[in-house]
Order: C-alpha cells, then structure tokens, then sequence
C-alpha cells in the first residue's frame, strides 16, 4: 500500500476556448521512508501536482488514494482535518502566519492536536533550523531564510505522514540549502515519512529517493543512467 | 480565544480604532438614555412617589392632571385613607427680596394622606403660610426658612420642610396643605374644588363627569411625554442599529485584508469553525472593551455634570443596553462570516 496514489490524474483550467490543461494524465506514488524530488521548468505544473496531492484543490479527474483510501470525492471539512493531520506543507510563499510568533506557530497546532498525538520536540526542531535565537520573533522580523526554516519547522511539528514542500530552499545559500534538504532526507529515511520535494536545483538531489521530471504538464521518472 | 486575540494585540492600531467606534458610539447610547430616563423622571417623580394605582380626574380633562377640576358635590362620598384629594397648579415663584421668576408646581395635599411628601430635612407645616419644597429648587436659593411669593402673592409663604426628587412636568414641586392650593388656584379657600383623587387600593369609582385612569396612563398623558419618550427611543435604537453596520463594515474590511492569510490557514489544516470562532471572539473583545470604557466615561460625566441636567444614570438598563450594541456587533460579523466561509484554501500559494 503506498502512502500515495495518483491514479489518471488530470488537471483543466478554464473551460472552452480558454481551457488548459495544465496536468495531462498523470500517475504517481509515494511510499513511506521514500524522499522524492520533482523537477521541472517555470510553469510546467509542478504546483498543480503538488496542490493536488495535498487536497488543496481537486483534480479535474482521476483519483487521489491517501494510505489506500480514496479521497478524492471528501468533503472540505474531511479534506481539513487530514491536511492538517496528515500533510505538512512548505509553501512558495510564506506559510506563517503574521500575528504568532515563531514559537506560538508551534502553539497553535498544539491548541487544535488531539492530546494522544505526539508532536516533535520544539527546542530541537528549533535547534536543528537554528532558530533558537529567533523563536520569539515576529515573521515580519525575520530574513527570507529564516521564514523559510520556521515554515518548514512549522510543517514538521505534528509529526506528518507526508511533506509536501515547494520549492524548500529558494531563499537559501547553497550552505543552509544542503541542510534543509539533508533535514528532509533524514525525516524521510529515519522517521519513516513520505517527503516530496520541488526544487529547480539539481545539485540538491544527491539525497532524493526518486527524481520526476514535469515538462509540459507531463510526468516522468528520471532514471539512473 | 488564542488567535482572536493574538491577532489584536499584534494589530493594536487597527483593532484600538474598532474599540474607539464602538466606544463613542456606546457612550452616545448611554448618554442618551440617561438624558431620556432623566427627562422622563423629571416628569414623573411626584406621581412614582405615590405609590398609587389610580387616579380619578375629570372626564373633559383628556386624562391630564394639569386640566382636572374637581368640584366638592362629586368627589366628597369617596374620600377615605386610601383615597385622597391633591391638588395641582403650576405657578411662578420668587424668593422674598429677588425678582427672577421661578417656574414650580403647586401640589395641594392634606398633611396626614398618604400622598404627602417624606421629608428630608426640616419639619411639616403647622399652618397655611408654611410649605413644602423639592430640594431641586435649592438650585435657585430656595432652601430651609426661605420665604417666597407664589403667582405674585402679598403674603409670603415659608420653606420649613425640604423632600427630595419631587418634580411633575419636570418642573419642582412645592407642597401646601388643601386650603392654600385653593386660595391660590380659585382666591377662595371656600371653593372646595380639587384637581384629582388618588387612589392606592383597587376602589373603582364610576361616576358621570368623572374618570378613573390608572397610574402609566395619567403619566403617558403628561403633555409631552410619550413623544420626548419616542424621540429618545429612536435616537438610541438608530444608534444601536448603526453599531450592526459599522462593526460589519470595520470586520469585513479587515477580513477582506486577512484573505490570504485565512488561506495559509486552511492549508495548514485549521477548521474554518475555529476562524470564525476567532471572528467572533475578537467582536465581543472589542466591543466589550468599548462599551466598558464607555460606562468608565458615563460614571465620570456624571459626576462633572451640572445639576441642571436631567442626567440620570440608570444601570441595569446600561447592562441592556450594552448587550443590544454586543448582540448587534455579533450580527455585524455574519457579513463577513459568509467571506471566510467561502475562503478556498489553494489563496495560500496564489497569495505569493
Ligand atoms: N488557477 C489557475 N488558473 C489557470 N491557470 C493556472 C492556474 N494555476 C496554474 N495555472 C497554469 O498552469 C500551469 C502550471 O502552473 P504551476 O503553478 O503548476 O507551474 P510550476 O511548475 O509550479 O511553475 P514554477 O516553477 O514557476 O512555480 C501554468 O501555465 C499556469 O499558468
Ligand atoms: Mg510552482
């Protein structure tokens, strides 16, 4: 059983004359312990696949299986409540939010766990993004590359099956870049989670299970030469 | 509660205007009620003090007090403990040696019924010239042991008792016993008219020429009332209305601002329940807050005020009050509650 299954999905935008088709058929797995890397020019849906996968917006057909179950056909408020217990997001833009600081991002999701779930440890999560010394801070009052790690710190926090990451290390030196994707690997590898990764670096993949490549709206593995 | 108010305390500048408007106009509704109560009462206090049922006043008076002329033939059957003559005439006064003119009621009682006024200070009247005066008319130097002119009067009258929150037609009262009202409303004593029987237990009187009125209809039928009444009315319920529209507008706008952010929001999983929860949370903080300073601000305009002012402070209705100006906050923030309920949670990547 795969952690998840896209099965014939597809992804129009617009209708008529002003229809795209920004995801041809595509199938694609993810399997618990396995750190994938998509890859793929400006625009050639990426996002579209990644949005898909984590219940952000429903494809056009096709079908999503998350641990064997479907879940393409969920109502909104299901597809919330396994977003939020099951998907740890890394978003292009910022996903903090504004008013909380780093620390009380770590609150919130505290505020709406069930109490038998476990979360990770704040202070080495925050010690392992050297974030230590800005766990107080505002995100308005951190750089690019802090942001970037205290939301990766935040999509780590309740212990995700799987994390969903766009484009992690954009506003990182090539230093922090190769941490984070280190980090990734090793919640991969040693906590047993399924992470996917886009990334338009490929001197980043050294440590990915598997890579894909979108072109155009189409999906391949890449294999080994 | 955690993000509602997170939230304020990160945007104290924002939110501080919200709890401004909600202050102002909560002090405006506060304010106004109390003029209104104040008004009212000024009306009213004389007959409240009674503690009667009914009254009987005479049939082409149209129920007004001030109208009511009672000739001895129909009233003398009935008299009894709890059924007692007053008499009333609005007049002018002057204090001895002073030539500002005063405007007062005159109410005619017998000292020993059970409608003659409680003392506050002084002692009753032992004969015609003494009276007794509302301590309001303190406000023009009418005090104990003055002596005044009523309607231009030769004779002068004596203050030897004071009573207080005695006024009718929100003018002061001055008490004097049946006879002197008569001289100074027929210039006899001999004319036993009276304005009025009043009555504390359940007597019912039928008789032609006269009607009996209960106690909320003679009060409704003070010339003026109902309609300074409905005026106040209104004013205060526009205002609370206007408190639905501006606390909507002021959330919706800054839902609207907050869009993207409710799409991070929902992407990371939160429940728009608990959004709108914090929606709602964050109204009833701030207008808590609001109306709170506003009731700081009514205590404190009430003790600066000059007596003058019909200004009374009247507490549980404040408390009714501020639950209409919650009540329509909290309906405000339905506008905005269609907003967040429709946020797609895919805002959060177009949003970068
Ligand atoms: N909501 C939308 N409506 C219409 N077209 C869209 C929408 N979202 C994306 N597209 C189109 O779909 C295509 C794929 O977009 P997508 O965001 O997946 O690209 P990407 O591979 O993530 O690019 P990048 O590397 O720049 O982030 C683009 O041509 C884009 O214009
Ligand atoms: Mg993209």
């Amino acid at each position: 059983m795969h952690l998840i299954e896209v099965k014939d999905v597809v992804k129009q935008y617009g209708s008529g004359r002003t229809l795209v088709e920004a995801l041809h058929k595509t199938n694609f797995t993810l399997d618990k312990g396995e750190f994938n890397a998509i890859i793929g020019p400006s625009g050639s849906g990426k996002t579209t696949l990644l949005t898909i996968l984590g219940l952000l917006q429903t494809p056009s057909s096709g079908e999503i299986y998350v641990g064997g179950k479907d879940v393409t056909k969920l109502s909104a408020k299901k597809k919330t409540d396994l977003r939020f217990n099951k998907f740890g997001f890394i978003l292009q833009a910022s996903n903090l939010i504004p008013f909380l600081t780093v620390k009380e991002q770590f609150k919130l999701v505290d505020k709406f766990t069930p109490s038998h779930r476990e979360t990770m440890n704040q202070a080495d999560l925050l010690k392992m993004l050297d974030l230590t010394d800005v766990a107080t801070n505002y995100p308005s009052n951190l750089s690019g590359g802090e942001r970037q790690r205290a939301a990766i710190a935040r999509a780590l926090y309740n212990n995700p099956d799987v994390i969903l990451a766009d484009e992690p290390t954009a506003s990182l030196d090539s230093e922090r870049a190769n941490q984070v994707v280190s980090l990734l690997a090793k919640i991969a590898h040693e906590y047993h989670r399924g992470v996917i990764m886009i990334t338009h670096d490929t001197r980043l993949l050294t440590l990915t299970d598997r890579v894909f490549v979108m072109r155009d709206g189409t999906l391949t593995e890449q294999k080994e030469e | 509660m955690f993000l509602a108010i997170k939230e304020i305390l990160h945007n104290k500048t924002r939110y501080f205007l919200v709890v401004f408007t909600v202050f102002l106009i909560s002090y405006m509704v506060f304010f106004l009620t109390s003029l209104a109560v104040g008004l009212a009462r000024g009306n009213r206090t004389a007959v409240d003090q009674w503690n009667a049922e009914s009254v009987v006043v005479s049939s082409y008076s149209n129920k007004s007090l001030t109208v009511s002329n009672i000739p001895e033939s129909s009233y003398k059957d009935y008299e009894s403990k709890d059924v007692v003559p007053v008499g009333q005439m609005t007049v002018v006064t002057k204090l001895k040696g002073s030539d500002k003119k005063i405007n007062t009621n005159i109410f005619g009682v017998n000292w020993n019924s059970f409608i003659s006024p409680k003392l506050t200070a002084g002692r009753m009247p032992k004969n015609g010239k003494e009276v007794i005066a509302d301590s309001k008319l303190g406000n023009d130097n009418i005090k104990l042991n003055s002596e005044i002119k009523i309607n231009g009067s030769k004779d002068l009258y004596k203050v030897v008792g004071l009573t207080e929150d005695n006024s009718f037609f929100t003018v002061p009262i001055i008490f004097t016993n049946m006879n002197t009202f008569r001289t100074l409303k027929y210039g006899s004593d001999q004319a036993k008219n009276i304005s009025a029987l009043v009555i504390r237990d359940k007597t019912k009187i039928k008789k032609s020429g006269l009607s009996q009125i209960t106690i909320p209809d003679l009060i409704n039928h003070i010339p003026g009332y109902t309609a300074q009444i409905m005026v106040f009315a209104f004013m205060i319920g526009a205002m609370i209305v206007i408190t639905f529209l501006i606390i909507g507008v002021f959330m919706y706008i800054i839902t609207i601002q907050k869009i993207s952010l409710y799409g991070v929001m929902r992407a990371q999983g939160i429940r728009t329940a608990r959004i709108v929860a914090a929606l709602f949370y964050q109204i009833m903080i701030l207008t808590a807050l609001g109306a709170g300073l506003a009731l700081v601000a009514i205590a404190a305009t009430q003790l600066g005020l000059p007596k003058t002012v019909p200004f009374y402070s009247n507490w549980p209705a404040y408390g009714l009050l501020t639950l209409a100006i919650m009540v329509m906050a909290l309906l405000g923030g339905t506008l905005s509650m269609r907003k967040v309920l429709k946020i797609d949670p895919l805002s959060a990547i177009e949003g970068g």
